[in-house]
Order: C-alpha cells, then structure tokens, then sequence
C-alpha cells in the first residue's frame, strides 16, 4: 500500500475528528442556550399565570367582564301624555336624569350598571346630542333600561328616599313620565365591548 | 501506452482494494466502536483500519449535525415562544387597566379645575362627567382619586364625601387627558362653566392647563360580593 494513501486517510481523520470536535462543542453551546430558554420560559409561565389572573381581577372591576347577580331593574321612559301647552321637557326624560339615577345606584353600593347593554365604565361619559342620549359613544332610545347588580334592599331604599331623585319623582307624578323599581333574583350584565384610549396618563410619577 | 494500461491496473485494484475495505470495514464497526481511539492507534493503523475508522466518523458526524440540527430546530421555536412577546402585551394591558381603575398613581398633561363657591353635588357630578366626555383618563377631586365606583355624596348640608373622606371647597378638579379638548369642552359658551357661573352668583372659577400633573392612587379596595363573573 503506497505511503501517501496512508497518510491522506490520516489526514481525513484528522479532518474528521476536528469537524466532530467543533460540532460536539456547537451541540453543547446549543444544548446549554436551550437549558436557558427552558428555565425563561418556565419563570415566564409562571409569571403569565400571575400576570393573567391579576389581569383578570382588573377586567372585573373595569367592567370588562360580563358579570350576573342580584339587584335592580330600573325603567325610565318619556311621558305618554302629550301637551302642548306645557313644556315638552318636563314630559321627557333626559342625559342628566340617567346620570343621577346611576350616580344614585354607586351611592347605594351597586356593583355593576349598564344602561341599555351598555356598561357603564370609569371613562363611560353620559352626554346629550340634540335629543339624544350618548353613553359610551352609542345613542340610545327611551325606554332606558337600567341595570344595577347589588344589595337590591340597599338599592331600592336609597331610590325610593324622598330625598333623592326629586325631579324625576316630582315629572313622574305631575307629567306621567317612568320611573319604576324593580328588584331582580339574578341580572345579567354584558362587558364593556370599547376601548379605553389612554394617551396621557403615564404610570407612576 | 505501458504507463496507460499499468495506470489502469492500478486503479482496478485500488478500486477492488477499496470495495473489499468497506465491506470489511462494514463488518468490524462494531466491534471498532467499543474499542478507544487513542492517537497512536490512528498512526499505526493499517489502510483497512483507517476506512473503518473514517466510516465511523462519517457516521457519527452526520449524526451530530442531524442532533445539532434538530437542537437548533428547539432553538428557534423557543426563541418565538418564550413568552416574551405575549408577556409583554399582557404587562400593557393590565397597566392600561390599572390606570383606568384607578389603582396605580399617573403622571401626565392635563388641566386643572378650581371652583370656589357653593355648588352641589349634582354640579360635580357633571363636571366630572364633563371631564370624562373630553376623553379624561385619570381624575382626582381634592387629591382623591376617582374611580368607576367614586361617588360624591353629601351626608350633612354643606359637607360632602369622596371615597368616604370629607372635603370642603374650594374644589379641585384635577384630571389627565389632552388640555386643550378638556380646556375647550369646558369654557364654550353655553358649557357648563358658564352654566355654574349663571346658576351661582360670584362663583370663581378657574381652569389651568397643566404639562405635568401627578395623581396618587386610589387607596380603597373594590370587592365583589353580589357580582360574579358570567362564565
């Protein structure tokens, strides 16, 4: 066997060997890499987990989240009477009365409100465009609907106060306008379904 | 003519040489792969050896790259599903919610609302709502931080409640959100300032656009006893 074949299959070896060496010490590099990502990927579950039910605490109090429970229907709605002598006004109801009714319903410790479906939320403004209603950027139509999850005792003592609410009880009486109460076993309010744009406020100081 | 057909000779029998090596060699793998591979070994091995010896690095280097592919494989797919991505979504979210629920402290542009007079709580309550309309993303009433269950309530005449502390007037309205909407939204004409001013006679009022306004965090809890999750 010629001398110079000996020594190529030496020098393939040799080859061989270094290219075995690299690539077991790429696969350890690799295999190490991995082991780090592994035990990220582990804390990182561990985190999304808390992360999620954190989340999820704050979507319930957001009103993110359809809720259900006890409390009270409220019903509000314009006068059938119709005259034109009077002021058209007493005879309807408007933004503001909608407003106090809910400002009312947080008094009496509700939970969670929803004016026609729609939740009434921290950034839920409940404004008037001509004649109509706007809560969260949607119109809504008499009747107005009002649902309040709650103490429906608590709820219906603080609406039913002569204190409270003098207005719309007094055009309830005099102009026929709506205003009933009525306590319900089990209310089911959708989620808020908008946004909550936030393009100022920065965390912390 | 000579050299061409020795040539040819040769390389029959290098080939016929090597066939018989790798069969050979084919056969003693086995037995090769336990013994140890020392430096000499290699040196004094014979041609047949060196085959064998070559084969079975072959051998296992491909099955190395194969291993090292199949690593870099897990390599990648960790690298895009470490989480970190959906972590990171997950981290805004709640801060975002945070804020709105007013449960961490904000810093922030805004506008700041000083009445002095005696307005009720009903006048307030608009303002606020006012505020809220004019895309207000975190408000305060006397250093109290608003939230969604905040409700201004006034126990006694002339004492009113936020959160369940007492303030007094003057009242002021602080809130974060973009100065020049709020701004606006609250000194049209016909708006609400000019509609507390008319109801109240010497009322002052002022309205200060603010760059930077830092409002604490709301103190209290919000529990759930008659609410519970639709599942």
């Amino acid at each position: 066997m010629p001398g110079f074949e000996h020594e190529s299959g030496f020098l393939t070896i040799n080859r061989l060997e270094a290219e075995q060496g690299e690539l077991k010490e790429n696969i350890g590099r690799v295999r190490e890499q991995l082991d780090e990502y592994r035990r990220e990927l582990a804390a990182n579950t561990e985190m999304l987990r808390e992360i999620n039910a954190e989340l999820e605490r704050q979507k319930m109090m957001a009103g993110l989240l359809a809720v259900e429970g006890p409390g009270v229907l409220v019903t509000l709605d314009d006068s059938s009477i119709r005259s034109a002598a009077a002021d058209s006004n007493d005879f309807l109801i408007h933004e503001y009365d909608l407003r106090d009714v809910v400002n009312l319903l947080w008094l009496a410790g509700s939970e969670a409100i929803a004016v026609n479906d729609e939740r009434i939320v921290a950034t839920t403004s409940i404004y008037c465009v001509g004649s109509t209603v706007m809560v969260n950027d949607t119109r809504l139509s008499p009747p107005y609907l009002i649902q309040a999850v709650g103490n429906s005792v608590v709820q219906e003592d603080v609406l039913r106060n002569p204190g409270y609410l003098r207005e719309i009880k007094q055009r309830a009486e005099l102009y026929g306008v709506q205003f009933k109460v009525n306590r319900i076993g089990t209310l089911t309010l959708p989620a808020y379904k908008g946004g909550f744009p936030i393009h100022y406020a920065q965390l912390g100081d | 003519m000579n050299d061409k057909i020795g040539a040819m000779k040769s390389r029959s029998a290098q080939l016929l040489l090597t066939i018989v090596c790798f069969v050979l060699g084919l056969l003693l793998v086995a037995q090769f792969r336990t013994q140890r591979m020392a430096g000499g070994y290699i040196l004094s091995a014979s041609s047949a050896d060196q085959l064998i010896i070559i084969s079975s690095l072959v051998e296992n280097n491909a099955r190395l790259r194969e291993e090292m592919e199949a690593l870099e494989g897990q390599l990648d797919e960790y690298q895009q599903t470490t989480g970190r991505a959906v972590l990171e979504g997950l981290v805004e979210e709640l801060n975002k919610v945070r804020i709105i629920n007013g449960l961490v402290e904000v810093s922030g542009a805004g506008v700041e609302v000083s009445i002095d007079g005696s307005i009720g709580v009903l006048d307030l309550q608009d303002l606020i709502n006012e505020l809220r309309n004019a895309g207000a993303e975190a408000l305060t009433i006397n250093g109290e931080r608003l939230t969604l269950y905040s409700v201004i309530a006034s126990p006694e005449d002339g004492v009113m409640t936020i959160n369940g502390t007492q303030f007094s007037r003057p009242y002021v309205l602080q809130a974060i959100g973009d100065p020049e909407t709020m701004e606006t939204a609250l000194l049209r004409s016909g708006g609400l300032i000019a509609t507390l001013e008319h109801n109240y006679e010497g009322l002052a009022v002022s309205v200060i656009r603010r760059d930077r306004m830092v409002l604490p965090v709301y103190e209290g809890t919000i529990e759930f006893v008659y609410a519970s999750r639709v599942e």
